[in-house]
């Protein structure tokens, strides 16, 4: 009984925690530009981060080594600091980001103006990081981050032309050129797969001293908790594509993308849908501050995590106050923490091959995994997803160029 | 002992892995480089971290500039990495576990005491190791910058009898019947080198047996890059002059890694 | 070459900041290509607006006040940078004039709405509804001219 607690409290806490700004932001965008015609990515991507996730966490659980250690101990250390250099990066691009998002969320709730915010939230954020047990953090703004269902209710009461939603699947708008349409593709592809979230799941895994018993727990947030956040994410880009594609509106701001739900569900679900933003995005914020983090200290060896009391890993803190306040710079040049999102995404496309190569190779490396190396199944999905991978790596920031971003 | 001696390939098992104090797990450092005693026999001495160990095998801008950054923070005249005697490993698995009470480098000191521990809440910060006395004698004296370092020689050109180019050192083969260390275990003996035809860069693993070639499709596609992969005894190696390596014997008959 | 990968990424961010600005018109189908595109961003604009205004008894205050703002502040930018742009030729001039004048219509009425919303909410909800569709499909027929 108490384990099935446990494992249904895991499930949902990767289910809220699933979606982040970069999720919201893609689909609503998605969504009103192209319909339902790129739900097929939100598919892809899913498949693969749960593919990519469990490997990552099957590793962690069997050899307490997180994924940033595989980076470095089979990519070497020339390719892992050009690695390390890339998520760095992109991890504080993202990190920007969702602070940048949860200050949004503050906005929309109080009328103050973000920047405000900001400050207030990156220090909050801090403290949660240096004071608040691991567990503790994840499962809070987990669960909060379940509000975002909210968005099912309003695409309900919206009342959508389900058969015209059903055909989009397959009809990619013709006023669209082929170029954006894979831009955004590329785009979705980032916010379903981005690199932190295998970094955070691993290292989080070896926090809570994941054992081979834990391997059940594990493979259950993973493949029910996360495809329940792609089911979410394809809501998103639902309730867009019946609010805003019939009348040619594109959102580029967070309160234009939850305007489906107070349509739909007037002030209450309104309330709902910022308290589900703000949690999503300050989690996120935990999430991404944190990776930074764990990936400076997995490269160098360094004492990291929270199991250990901040005193006793200083660099470990440091690294992520270093992150914390450079993110927080970067949102308060008032930059816009949307634009600043899009981009991540597309950057950490090209970034995904750098990662997940060691991990299949580790996965399948029975001196850390004994017995529970990949099966045939894992490898085939595995395999695929490499070439998948490097294709889209090699498209991605030629696409961003060649369509200015897809204006 | 009827147990034949553990083979380890140095590239693949050794470095780069997390260095784990074996008391309290808590993770020291990475294994940068390894320290190697010359000789007729030579063994592995030694795990060596920290950016004077880091560096070099870096190689390029970062690596000078890692060396570099260290060498202002220290005062030293010539300083050294920071240097885990191989007796005191207990094991080696996806982690390096070490005996003792190794303290943590230099840097890790520093911010706990200067940063970390200002900051209100910093719980831990008296639990900071006491500096160990017998390290610090031996950081001071452990400065032999001119110790062959197995990081020095992966990647290196390896010629043929005639001169001929024959490949790349793709990775060091070490065994464990060395000399015995602190009289505990026995040392890792460089036992000889893998030698790529074709590329310098990583094997990744994939130059052990062919149950080991999975994924197949990354299997076949690493092996490819490389070319063939053959083992050259370490009595099989006529000198390691000029930042190059000079077999005695021809390509050909050196042994191929499929009968490893 | 690490160097130079490991500074590509700011770079690449900076050239594409950079390039989200509006860049010069070469010749008049250039001219008349933005002029659509700045139809169509006003259009968005406006439609958001309508929105906030049709649906204002669903919304928190401080939220229908972030949206109709943003709506305005998009309006202006629009205005302001498709100002900026030279036309290259007498016929251009007309599509400015023609342009401009739905654009900057929409950004005053909003302005207008928004004053109104900040105030004691919008005297007139259904005529201003119906003010803010027109504009949007007279500015979505310009941009489906000149696409």
């Amino acid at each position: 009984m108490k384990r099935l607690v446990a494992v249904t409290l895991g499930i949902l806490t990767a289910f809220g925690g699933f979606v982040d700004i970069g999720d919201l932001v893609a689909n609503a965008v998605v969504g009103s530009r192209f319909g339902m015609s790129l739900a097929w990515v939100v598919v892809v991507g899913i498949i693969g981060i749960c593919v990519f996730a469990e490997m990552s966490g099957r590793i962690a659980a069997v050899s307490q080594r997180p994924v940033f250690d595989l980076v470095r101990e089979r990519m070497g250390p020339r390719a892992g600091l050009v690695n390390l250099g890339a998520s760095f990066f992109i991890n504080v691009l993202t990190l920007a980001a969702e602070i940048g998002g949860a200050a949004l969320a503050l906005e929309l709730a109080t009328g103050l103006d973000y920047l405000l915010w900001v400050p207030p939230v990156a220090l909050v954020a801090w403290l949660v990081m240096w004071r608040v047990k691991f567990d503790t953090m994840e499962r809070v703004f987990g669960l909060a981050g379940l509000a975002l269902v909210v968005f099912i209710v309003a695409l309900w009461r919206l009342g959508p032309d389900w058969g015209e939603l059903t055909t989009q699947l397959t009809r990619p708008p013709q006023d669209e050129g082929v170029p954006t349409y894979l831009y955004y593709a590329i785009a979705l592809l980032g916010g379903a797969m981005t690199p932190y979230e295998v970094f955070f799941f691993s290292s989080g895994g070896v926090e809570e001293k994941w054992t081979r018993r834990d391997l059940v727990t594990a493979r259950a947030n993973v493949f029910v908790g996360f495809p329940l956040g792609g089911v979410l994410s394809l809501t998103i880009a639902a309730c867009a594509a019946t609010v805003f594609m019939p009348v040619e509106a594109e959102p580029d701001s967070l309160g234009q993308m939850v305007l489906p739900v107070a349509e739909g569900l007037g002030k209450a679900g309104l309330g709902v849908v910022i308290l589900g933003v703000f949690a999503a995005t300050f989690g996120a914020t935990l999430e991404t501050a944190l990776s930074s983090g764990y990936s400076l200290s997995q490269y160098f060896g360094w004492q990291w995590g929270k199991y250990v009391a901040p005193g006793r890993a200083a660099r470990f803190h440091v690294t992520v106050l270093a992150s914390v306040i450079v993110a927080t710079a970067l949102i308060l040049t008032t930059i816009d923490p949307i634009k600043v999102t899009e981009y991540s995404l597309v950057f950490s496309a090209a970034a995904l091959p750098l990662t997940y190569l060691p991990v299949l190779m580790i996965a399948n490396d029975p001196d850390y995994m004994g017995a529970k190396v990949n099966g045939r199944f894992s490898n085939a999905l595995g395999s695929f997803y490499m070439v998948l991978l490097l294709v889209v790596a090699l498209a991605a920031i030629p696409l961003m160029l060649a369509t200015k971003a897809g204006q | 002992m009827s147990e034949p001696a553990r083979v380890l390939h140095a590239r693949l098992h050794l470095l780069d892995r997390q260095v784990v104090r074996e008391s309290d797990d808590r993770l020291l450092c990475k294994v940068d480089d390894l320290e190697v005693r010359p000789g007729d026999r030579p063994y592995v001495t030694a795990i060596l971290s920290g950016p004077p160990a880091l560096g070099p095998r870096l190689g390029g801008l970062p690596g000078w500039l890692m060396t570099e950054t260290d060498r202002l923070f220290r005062d030293e005249e010539r300083p050294g990495p920071y240097r885990i005697e191989m007796s005191m490993v207990t094991e080696i698995g996806s982690a390096v576990r070490v005996a003792g009470r190794r303290q943590d480098l230099a840097l890790e000191r520093w911010l706990t005491g200067n940063v970390v521990g200002r900051i209100p809440g910093a719980a831990g910060v008296e639990e900071q190791d006491a500096p160990d006395r017998a390290l610090r004698v031996r950081e001071r004296w452990e400065d032999r910058p001119d110790t062959p370092r197995i990081g020095g020689l992966i990647g290196r050109t390896v010629r043929g009898p005639a001169g001929e180019v024959a490949g790349n050192v793709a990775d060091v083969c070490l065994v464990q019947d060395g000399p015995l260390l602190a009289e505990v275990h026995q040392a890792f003996r460089t036992a000889g080198l893998l030698i790529a035809r074709r590329r310098a860069g990583r094997l990744f693993g994939y130059e052990r047996g062919p149950g080991l070639w999975r994924p197949s499709l990354l299997g076949a596609l690493v092996r490819r890059m490389h070319g063939e992969i053959r083992y050259a005894e370490w009595d099989q190696i006529e000198s390691l002059d000029d930042g190059e390596v000079r077999l005695g014997v021809a390509w050909d008959r050196l042994r191929s890694t499929a009968d490893l | 070459m690490i160097p130079s990968v490991r500074l590509a990424p700011p770079a690449l961010l900076a050239a594409l900041l950079l390039s989200a600005c509006v860049s010069p018109a070469w010749d008049d189908d250039d001219y008349a290509l933005k002029a659509g595109k700045t139809a169509e961003s006003a259009v968005s604009a406006v439609r958001f607006a309508r929105s906030t205004v049709a649906y204002r008894d669903r919304m928190t205050g401080p939220y229908a006040e972030v949206v109709l703002t943003e709506a305005a502040r998009d309006l202006s930018s629009v205005n302001d940078q498709f100002g900026g742009v030279q036309p290259p030729s007498d016929a251009s001039d007309r599509i400015r004039d023609e342009v401009l004048r739905l654009t900057e219509k929409a950004e005053s009425e909003v302005e207008d709405l928004l004053i109104q919303v900040r105030r004691d909410g919008v005297k007139d909800p259904a005529a201003a509804v119906r003010e803010l569709d027109r504009l949007a499909s007279e500015l979505s027929d310009f941009a489906e001219k000149h696409r």
